[in-house]
């Protein structure tokens, strides 16, 4: 039953770390795209 | 076109005839993996004999990318590859040629390496001398195919001896495997090994004629 | 964001609810294997969807060299990424799988075997991308490795499959084939269907990233060149 739970926390963590990676990358572009808009809004 | 292969092939045969660079590395290389191998295991001469083949190409496979390693090092290193790509050559032709130049390589190492396998694993080969060879140019043939393709490719990355090794060894898995069975059979461990000298020549085959047409888009500038 | 944008993470959040109430109380308990069994719903479908995802790698690698396209290049590359994390998933579940069942971690059993060499061939091809600077040259290598990994999968299969039979392993299979309760049929289809859409949506959120990224690099070069632009030009 243990090995059932760790295979299910494996998974769980990895499609989590897979998307919080994501989110991460996509925090940083939309903060570039904050900083290109005001080099050129100017 | 063909003069173009021979071209490029017979440039890179004189510059290793000259130097005996990638040759003497390569052979050095399989000699001290076969003889880490007797030492970290060591093996009766039943159990030689029969995983003896394994260790075989597991040396040449290391002997072949050192050697596969400088087939574009020396042209990059002296921008030589910039005047390899203005020439109005077709770049198929000088796939072929760097792929028979390391066929070459990879042979007379495998030759030389033959008499001290047979020595150090007490391999009863002699009749089978012939059939060895012939595999071999086959397994040779199927490794720089797509070795020669990966090398080109890998010199164009930053860390291009960490590539080359990465990209070849899980594609050349199949070749490897046909490789030592097919020896294994030669040297009378396995009873039936139709199936692999058929994948080694498909191997060969596919890979042949995707390498070359893969090379046209890694040559580009 | 558009009421559309909800939909596929809306259908991601659902399929993968269902697949876990079926797996957990709707199929039963397997004989033999016992609870750990179930581990099977999620290891094989991540393997499905894997093998799917260097599929799609192939053909985006295609349609990149056809048309030079980058965008093909960042779907490619999108879907690379996604399928390797779901091959990952595979090689540590197989595992975890087998040792209360066979007691071992790891045989060479062909399915396994072939799992690995195609997980060390995508990664290959996410390293490549990240040892590459210039941006048309990684998409144009990258779309080559594409094409000859996948040519060499058959390949693979065939040599695992007939080195296997030569030196025969225990199996880290079960479930699939002869006898499956048609409860385990339905929780496992419901399964793949969750996993694969599960794929689609972390494929395409990928893929807009890196489109997204060359939008800004484009940006980014056009900025620079602003002030450059005096008026006599």
């Amino acid at each position: 039953m243990t090995w059932m739970i760790a295979a299910y926390m494996v998974i769980w963590i990895a499609i989590f770390v897979f998307v919080f990676n994501m989110d991460r990358r996509q925090k940083a572009l939309a903060a570039e795209l904050e900083q290109l808009k005001s080099k050129l809004g100017s | 076109m063909l003069r173009t292969i021979a071209t490029i092939l017979w440039k890179d045969l004189r510059i290793e005839l000259r130097t005996r660079d990638a040759l003497s590395a390569s052979f050095v290389f399989c000699v001290l993996v076969l003889v880490i191998f007797n030492f970290t295991l060591d093996l009766g001469s039943e159990e030689a004999r029969r995983l003896g083949s394994g260790f075989l190409w597991v040396a040449f496979a290391f002997g072949g990318i050192l050697s596969l390693n400088r087939t574009f090092a020396l042209e990059k290193a002296d921008g030589c590859s910039k005047s390899l790509m203005l020439a109005p050559v077709d770049r198929g032709a000088i796939y072929l040629g760097k792929f028979l130049a390391n066929v070459v390589f990879m042979l007379v190492t495998q030759v030389l390496i033959l008499p001290l396998f047979v020595v150090f694993f007490n391999v009863p080969a002699e009749s089978a001398v012939p059939l060895l060879l012939l595999i071999f140019l086959l397994g040779s043939i199927g490794f720089s195919s797509v070795g020669t393709l990966f090398s080109a490719m890998a010199a164009n990355t930053r860390m291009r001896e960490l590539m080359l090794p990465l990209l070849l060894l899980p594609v050349s898995i199949p070749v490897l495997l046909a490789a030592v069975e097919t020896t294994q059979y030669a040297l009378g461990v396995n009873e039936n090994a139709s199936d692999w000298f058929k994948l080694l020549i498909v191997y060969d085959i596919v890979f042949v004629v995707a390498s070359y047409l893969g090379f046209e888009f890694v040559m580009e500038e | 964001m558009k009421g559309r944008d909800y939909i596929l993470p809306a259908l991601v959040f659902v399929s993968m609810l269902l697949a876990l109430y079926l797996v957990g109380f709707y199929a039963p308990i397997e004989r033999e294997q016992g609870v750990v069994q179930k581990i099977f719903y999620f290891h094989v479908p991540s393997a499905w969807v894997a093998f799917l995802a260097f599929f799609v790698v192939f053909v985006f690698s295609f349609r990149y060299l056809v048309s030079r396209d980058k965008r093909w290049d960042n779907r490619a590359a999108a879907a690379a990424e996604v399928g390797v994390m779901f091959c990952t998933l595979v090689i540590i579940t197989g595992p975890i799988w087998a040792k209360p069942v066979w007691g071992i971690w790891w045989t060479w059993d062909a399915r396994l075997t072939l799992t690995l060499v195609l997980w060390l061939i995508y990664v290959s091809y996410v390293l490549l991308r990240h040892y590459v600077a210039d941006a048309e040259k990684r998409a144009t290598l990258s779309a080559v490795l594409g094409i000859i990994g996948f040519i060499d999968v058959p390949l693979v299969y065939f040599a695992i499959r007939w080195w296997r039979t030569q030196h025969p392993q225990p199996v880290i299979a079960g479930g699939g084939g002869s006898g499956m309760d048609p409860r385990m049929a339905t929780a496992f289809w419901v399964s793949l269907a969750a996993f694969t859409v599960l794929f689609v949506y972390l494929y395409r959120v990928r893929a807009k990233q890196h489109d997204l990224e060359d939008e800004i690099e484009q940006a980014h070069q056009l900025a620079d060149e602003l002030p450059a632009t005096g008026k006599g030009d």
